[in-house]
């Protein structure tokens, strides 16, 4: 089944004096249950902001970029339910509960622990209290971290922080993981331990995996690749068709690869 | 407190809003403790004259004073309608050069005991030794908590009222007005001392037994204090001053008035700049952690709690200054008091209400200057705080 479906995704960004960005095209996509999905592309292809839509941090636009030009209305859906007209604080519950979410740096905050940081993100959640104690240090145990639970981001390195942020992200069990370049800042050897850490989850819970990276060796560990070029999608990483915007229905089921 | 830390974060920054708020409220304890002060010893006076009418004529101060007789005034005001009793009574200054001071000068207070009749309700009591009775003549005295310590005397001493030798027979336990600052003698006595003031052409003219500087006159049941003013006023005309409790509540009422603007005028002051600290620091502190925020908002923190976060954060700048402040504040009035103890004047009251209400009031103003920046903490679009540099 799939559980991020969208169609006619818009995004255009007003910058002030008529100056506007057009980020996202018209974008079709859709991610089944349990895959492990890469968007790639060139700085500007508007990936990071298909994401965003993706993660419920925007809706996306209703409104068409030329006011004189009629465009189809976005749909949106997770998991079957429509998701794109609904509120500001509900998108915030569904990030909360039903998502987890890891960025390139800063992801931490720096007068917590790791094992409070983690627990941040059951407590926007609504776990609080002993319950949260458990499922943060049961998370850093998962990423490797659990005896160093008590340090602050800044006695740890690059890649360990990163892993917290993993675990954050896990901590609530979530459907969907959304990462934006989560292996961006890290050498190759840190980078093939986050990725790693993504795939098992992947594998061993069905997690699905949507991440968003430049680096084509993050994309071959990945089930598919999708390829996105000025605001839309060029390749949906299907290994028989290449498409442009192709309507979701003709998409079929994708297996987890090994 | 996880908060705690994030005060940390800038530890020069927050130590100074910390202590710009801390300055303003230990100005509200200082002159908020003088306010008690002036508070009790005007309550007193209230209390003292609420049910009694005070007649004298004119004004020791302004020079256009008489004696009153007590062959003639007194029998005249114990016959008007209403009076249950007069008693006759001498107020003087203690030091003749005493400059008008904040509190209230040092007087020597001559009366009769039991002049009352039973009927004075302002109750006085001794800490040491005895009150005066009827049956004292002559050069004994009770003496006020403060005047006993500034004069250093205990009962039994022999202190010096206007170059008169005095034997102490008691002292009075606090009051916080008034009477601690009184020295009290026989009738008598006082007479003596008070002709003595007198220009020399008036002391050959008056016998010093008949005279009084004022007549406290109590009213019988069911009659007014108003009434018994009324009809004071109508027997003895349009000379004599007669004071009641109104009288003396119009009065001071201007000068307590004044000391409550400058109270509020300082409760102000401290508001506006504090506040405007606090609310330049968390504006600061929030364009600081955007990206934070943006993350937050990102993993599923929603917009109430940003919301909490910072004000949370800047009530707790309020609650840390305001303890402070109440802290130093509580040091200087005790320092304050120490220093004008020996000579009288104990000027500084700092009562509970006073410290509690100090420092809710810096964390209530902690709280409300938070809650602009907060609100646009809040407001930030997750995706733009995400890409903030």
């Amino acid at each position: 089944m799939a559980i991020l479906e969208g169609r006619n995704l818009r995004k255009t960004y007003h910058l002030g004096r008529g100056n506007k960005v057009e980020a996202l095209k018209s974008v079709d996509i859709s991610i089944e249950a349990g895959e492990m999905v890469a968007i790639m592309g060139p700085s500007g292809s508007g990936k990071s902001t298909l994401m965003h839509i993706l993660g419920l941090l925007h809706g996306p636009d209703h409104k068409c970029p030329d006011p004189g030009d009629p465009c189809p209305a976005p749909e949106l859906y997770l998991a079957g339910e429509n998701v794109s007209t609904i509120p500001d604080n509900q998108r915030t519950r569904i990030r909360a509960r039903r998502m987890g979410f890891v960025f390139q740096d800063f992801n931490l905050v720096p007068t917590l622990t790791a094992m409070e940081n983690v627990m941040l993100a059951c407590d926007y959640a609504g776990t609080k209290g002993k319950q949260a104690r458990i499922a943060a240090l049961d998370a850093l145990e998962l990423v490797g971290l659990g005896g160093r639970a008590g340090h602050k981001p800044a006695e740890l390195s690059g890649g360990e922080q990163q892993r917290v942020a993993v675990a954050r992200a896990l901590v609530n069990k979530p459907e969907i993981i959304l990462a934006d370049e989560p292996t961006g800042n890290l050498d190759s050897e840190h980078s093939a331990e986050i990725l790693a850490l993504l795939r098992s989850f992947n594998r061993e819970h069905g997690q699905t995996v949507v991440l968003v990276t430049h680096d084509a060796e993050v994309g071959s560990a990945c089930d598919r690749v999708i390829r996105m070029r000025d605001g839309r999608v060029r390749d949906h990483g299907y290994s028989d068709s290449v498409t442009q915007g192709a309507p979701v229905m003709a998409v079929p089921a994708v297996a987890a690869s090994a | 407190m996880k908060l705690f830390r994030d005060l940390g974060r800038r530890k020069l920054r927050s130590t100074l809003t910390i202590t710009g708020i801390a300055i303003g409220i230990m100005a509200l304890v200082v002159f908020g403790s003088m306010a008690n002060k002036m508070n009790a010893l005007i309550d007193g006076g209230s209390q003292y004259y609420a049910d009694k009418a005070v007649v004298s004529v004119g004004n020791m101060y302004t020079g256009s004073f008489q004696p009153l007789s007590l062959s003639t005034d007194l029998e005249t005001i114990r016959d008007v309608e209403g009076v249950a009793a007069a008693t006759p009574g001498i107020e003087m200054m203690l030091n003749a050069d005493e400059a008008a001071t904040m509190g209230v000068p040092e007087m020597i207070v001559g009366l009769v005991p039991d002049g009352d009749k039973g009927l004075e309700t302002f109750e006085i009591n001794v800490s040491q030794g005895r009150t005066l009775t009827a049956d004292d003549h002559g050069n004994v005295a009770v003496l006020g908590c403060d005047l006993a310590r500034r004069l250093d005397a205990k009962v039994g001493d022999a202190v010096q009222l206007r170059g008169v030798d005095f034997e102490v027979i008691g002292i009075l336990a606090p009051t916080l007005t008034a009477p601690d600052k009184e020295a009290m003698v026989p009738l008598d006595a006082a007479q003596q001392l008070f002709v003595k003031t007198l220009p020399p052409m008036l002391q050959n003219m008056v016998d010093a037994t008949d005279i009084a500087t004022s007549i406290t006159v109590y009213h019988e049941p069911g009659v007014t204090p108003e009434v018994l003013k009324a009809n004071l006023e109508t027997t003895l005309g349009d000379s004599y001053t007669i004071m009641t409790g109104k009288d003396f509540d119009e009065m001071l009422g201007a000068f307590s008035a004044i000391f409550s603007l400058v109270l509020t005028g300082i409760a102000m002051l401290s508001l506006l700049v504090g506040g405007l600290s606090t609310i330049n620091t968390m504006a600061m502190a929030v364009a600081e952690r955007t990206r934070e925020i943006g993350i937050k908002r990102a993993i599923g923190a929603s917009r109430w709690r940003i919301r909490r976060e910072i004000v949370m954060e800047s009530a707790a700048i309020g609650l840390i200054a305001g303890t402070i402040g109440l802290a130093i504040g509580a040091v200087m009035t005790t320092v304050f008091n120490d220093m004008g103890r020996s000579s009288g004047n104990v000027l500084f009251d700092l009562t509970l209400a006073t410290a509690v209400t100090a420092v809710v009031f810096a964390t209530g103003l902690g709280a409300i200057a938070g809650f602009v920046p907060a609100w646009g903490a809040s407001r930030m679009d997750p995706v733009t705080a995400l890409r903030y540099e």
